[in-house]
């Protein structure tokens, strides 16, 4: 990894200033591809399938994702929100350690959870073989035999996904200075009625920001909706697509799901926007956490372990226990250097993008510039599926041009482009591009302008800044960005499944193939390398908020 | 009228092994304005961050309006308490108007009577019909007098300040110092605050508690703070000022090297002693006709007058006012002349007193 960030900054040292414009250019049209193909499907005429789709199963699909969304995001906050207050209000016996493990389960796929639960919950599995030998009653085991459902997937999906509430309001609530809640109780207000009155109202845009980032990633499941028979928009892109052979039709059911996902996109902009006015500056929140003990303490250990034990420790056993059971590994190492090397190459590769685009915002700020980065940003927003449909339309006929041409010599047609690796990786491009940019860019606006300023009076180029004083106070952030990026392709599902070169396999589309064919067991494996895996960068990034 | 609202009796407080404010006892009388003054870390905000109930006592008790809000074993919650609080970072709710700011503490009051009240307070600070306006919308000051008046609006038997105006600009600071003042007294109501600003605190209180490491050094009204400091701490805390050697000459002079000074009080000291007299710049003044002079060694153009520092035989600088147009170059000898209504006398260094290292912030 650490050779990776040297050679990225290496690589970043000998670019002329003028290469950040123009690679921020061409990041911007190659996200824009996608998007764009998709959305001109929308205009062009409609297929027999789509007709037939229309009539039969849209409603469907439609109702399932909204339902689901709107279950996930429930979920979520009622899982989020009360840890995070727990945890930024209260000093109690290990508050430290559970403020961490409560991120943990964010290294899992929210389909790896599902299969893990789903072999547990199975009538012949232990829980439901236990409970019979106990004479329990049909009633109370009918819920847990329900777990294939939609109310299923959306469980799976809170249980990953409320992190993303939980560091977003524990962060709205550690910033809020102490002084506004003082000023509450001065007033006479109880601790309820500050909470309610002045806490909830100011960490709302917060909280918000967070569930839609929850629901996003709701929209964008394939692996644990197909897994347990939901039909929603990604399973149907995906049926039309391979079931019917419907490219058309597909790009239109995308389109559909993109102009959801574009609303959210533009909650969550009118939300985050609302934030930055709340935060302050003076004493914090964390200095001034109230000591509980006792029994309300236990209550309160109780509440965080929760979420830590159904999130991650539980599934992990099972994960572990089958591993012992029986592990391929011959075809695991196999695996495992498909997938880091891939992952690998192409996060390093945005990483890099991503320094280009932050520092030609930097550096020459206009309004075209802020608009190009605008839609960089739109690529973390697109579900892997309708990434991996946009790549595959403009591709394919790109390779059918290629074919007629060669034709010509003599060669015989091939899918030159989009059957090859780099369309998959042109696909993680777009999509993760706004997640290393996101890191990046946030570690570079952390180095104030008058630090820029006292370079170049002392005497240093531009470049100079960029050199001696940027680098080294944003190998953190690039650190982070890599590591995020890293993760993300790893745990990608949808888009690596549809674009992947005949016979190469990941970890985890093998992990969800062996799922999908009820070879749990032998799922274990690839399942756990990318739990693992998953689990580097939350402690990098726990450790990096520690030290600050 | 005279009886006394706030009493704090031999209050200290401390985080974990450090001692912030030891010992300290203070009373306000009803409708008294007080100010704690001191340099940064001495203690003050501890002290009234205790007075709100967001700090344990180690030792000591706090009462107001004859109920005990503060003992080791005792504490009344801080929403039960009835005093009110002005944060140095104004801490408006950002969510809220102006006026559910304002009405925020009056919850449980009727709604034609929170208007009313909420109405009044709004044309006491001046902001008449900027109720439905946001804090973000509002200028420094303003959003200053806002934080005011929501404090005030559940009628709290104490407010206290805690360096309201450390945020905004020089100029408005002592403004709104004063127009506080104005406010508060109209209202009847008892204060206390908190500044490092010796300009705020005279604008501002009837008397000042001067505090250092912990402890208040002096509590007097302003004139009496500047003119009759009881230590050198204070001498040099609050206005400008340098010590001479001198030697008492009297029971009510003393020989200094700028001539004998006379003062109408008896000095405590025997004849012969050897002292320090503390010289503050309006003490001394530049005189062409005097017998003695000293040595121009900087000088301070303040547009009405000029602020002279001058150098004595024995090496000490004094500061000197001299008329705007008796424009002297530096490095010449002028002549000067000691014009004193109040002799300051301390003993000769028996202790620094933890004077010399106080950082002083001074206009000069």
């Amino acid at each position: 990894m650490a050779v990776v960030l040297s050679k990225i900054i290496g690589c970043f040292r000998s670019l002329r200033p003028n290469a950040f414009l123009l690679i921020t250019v061409v990041a911007a049209l190659c996200v824009a591809l996608p998007i764009g193909v998709i959305f001109a499907y929308l205009f062009t005429g409609a297929s027999d399938v789509w007709t037939h789709l229309l009539d039969t199963l849209l409603g469907r699909y439609v109702a399932n994702s909204a339902w689901l969304s709107l279950l996930v995001a429930c979920g979520v906050v009622v899982i989020g929100v009360p840890t995070a207050w727990i945890v930024s209000v209260y000093r109690f016996p290990g508050r430290s350690i559970l403020s961490w493990l409560l991120l943990l389960p964010m290294a899992y796929p929210a389909y790896i959870l599902a299969y893990t639960y789903t072999s547990v919950l199975d009538f012949s599995g232990p829980v439901l073989t236990w409970m019979r030998e106990m004479g329990m009653s049909e009633w109370l085991m009918a819920p847990l035999l329900g777990l294939r459902s939609l109310p299923g997937a959306a469980l799976m999906l809170s249980l990953v996904l409320y992190p993303y509430v939980y560091l977003m309001s524990r962060a709205a609530f550690l910033d809020q200075s102490v002084n506004l809640m003082e000023a509450g109780y001065t007033l006479g207000q109880g601790r309820w009625a500050v909470f309610r009155r002045v806490v909830m109202p100011m960490s709302r845009p917060a909280i918000a920001a967070g569930t839609m980032l929850a629901i996003m990633e709701t929209l964008a499941d394939f692996g644990t909706v197909q897994f347990f028979g939901v039909q929603t928009f990604t399973t149907g892109i995906v049926r039309t697509y391979y079931g019917l052979g419907d490219t058309i039709g597909a790009a239109q059911l995308s389109s559909l799901l993109l102009g959801f996902v574009a609303f959210l996109v533009l909650a969550e902009r009118v939300s985050r926007h609302r934030i930055r006015y709340y935060s302050d500056r003076l004493r914090k929140l964390d200095q001034t956490a109230v000591e509980v003990r006792g029994l309300k303490a236990v209550l309160m250990q109780l509440l965080c372990c929760l979420p830590i034990f159904f999130g991650f420790l539980l599934p992990t056993a099972i994960l572990l226990k089958w591993i012992f059971i029986y592990a391929e590994w011959q075809s695991l190492w196999r695996l495992t250097w498909n997938s880091f090397a891939l992952a690998g190459v192409v996060s390093a590769i945005i990483v890099f993008m991503a320094l280009a685009i932050a520092y030609a915002n930097r550096l020459y700020p206009s309004k075209w510039l802020f608009y190009l980065t605008v839609v960089v940003g739109l690529g973390y927003a697109l579900p892997g599926v309708v990434v991996a449909i946009g790549v595959l339309i403009p591709f394919g006929n790109l390779d059918s041009l290629i074919s007629d041409m060669l034709s010509i010599f003599g060669v015989q047609p091939s899918l030159w482009l989009s059957g090859s690796l780099f369309a998959l990786g042109f696909a993680y491009l777009v999509r993760f591009l706004a997640v290393g940019y996101g890191n990046v860019s946030s570690g570079l606006s952390r180095i104030r302008p008058s630090l820029d300023q006292s370079g170049r009076l002392l005497g240093l180029s531009q470049m100079g800044v960029l050199h001696r004083l940027h680098m080294p106070l944003m190998r953190g952030s690039v650190m982070t960005a890599i590591l995020v990026c890293f993760v993300d392709i790893l745990k990608e599902l949808p888009a690596t499944m549809i674009l992947r070169p005949f016979n190469f396999n990941t970890l985890a589309v093998k992990a969800y193939e062996l799922a999908g064919d009820e070879r749990l067991i032998d799922a274990a494996a690839p399942s756990l390398m990318i739990v693992v895996v998953g689990l580097l960068p939350v402690i990098w990034l726990n450790r990096s908020v520690g030290r600050e | 009228m005279d009886t006394a609202a706030l009493i704090i009796r031999d209050v200290s407080l401390g985080y974990q092994s450090l001692e912030v404010v030891s010992r300290i006892s203070l009373d306000l009388k009803n409708q008294e304005l007080v100010c704690l003054l001191g340099p940064s870390g001495c203690g003050k905000s501890s002290l009234l961050r205790a007075i709100a109930g967001f700090q344990p006592l180690s030792s000591g008790e706090i009462w107001l309006s004859d109920r005990l809000l503060s003992s080791i074993s005792w504490s009344v919650p801080p929403e039960e308490r009835r005093v009110g609080m002005v944060f140095q970072d104004i801490a408006l709710f950002p969510h809220l108007s102006v006026e559910a700011n304002i009405g925020f503490g009056l919850a449980d009051w009727s709604e034609l009577n929170r208007r009313e009240r909420i109405n009044a307070l709004l044309s006491l600070i001046g902001l008449e019909g900027l109720g439905p306006r946001y804090p973000h919308e509002l200028s420094g000051g303003q959003q200053q007098r806002v934080a005011l008046a929501r404090a005030m609006a559940p009628k709290p038997n104490l407010l206290l300040l805690d360096e309201p105006f450390s945020g905004l600009d020089t100029e408005l600071r002592g403004r709104l110092a004063s127009e506080v003042r104005t406010i508060l007294k109209s209202d009847g109501i008892c204060a206390l605050l908190v500044t490092h600003d010796q300009r705020e605190a005279f604008d501002f209180a009837d008397r000042i508690a001067v505090m250092s490491d912990g402890r208040i050094s002096q509590i007097d009204t302003p004139f009496n703070l500047y003119h009759e400091p009881k230590n050198r701490f204070v001498a040099h805390f609050v206005g400008q000022g340098e010590t001479v050697n001198a030697i008492i000459h009297g029971p009510r002079s003393v020989k200094s090297p700028l001539g004998i000074l006379s003062t109408d009080q008896d000095l405590p000291y025997p004849l012969n002693t050897p002292v320090q007299l503390f010289l503050r710049p309006d003490d001394l003044i530049h005189d062409d006709s005097s017998d003695y002079l000293a040595k121009l060694v900087r000088k301070h153009f303040r547009g009405a007058h000029h602020l002279y520092e001058v150098q004595l035989d024995s090496g000490v600088v004094l500061g000197c006012f001299a008329p705007s147009h008796h424009n002297h170059e530096i490095g010449e000898q002028i002549g000067v002349r000691l014009d004193v209504e109040h002799l300051v006398v301390f003993p000769l260094d028996l202790k620094e007193e933890g004077s010399a290292n106080v950082h002083i912030e001074q206009p000069f």
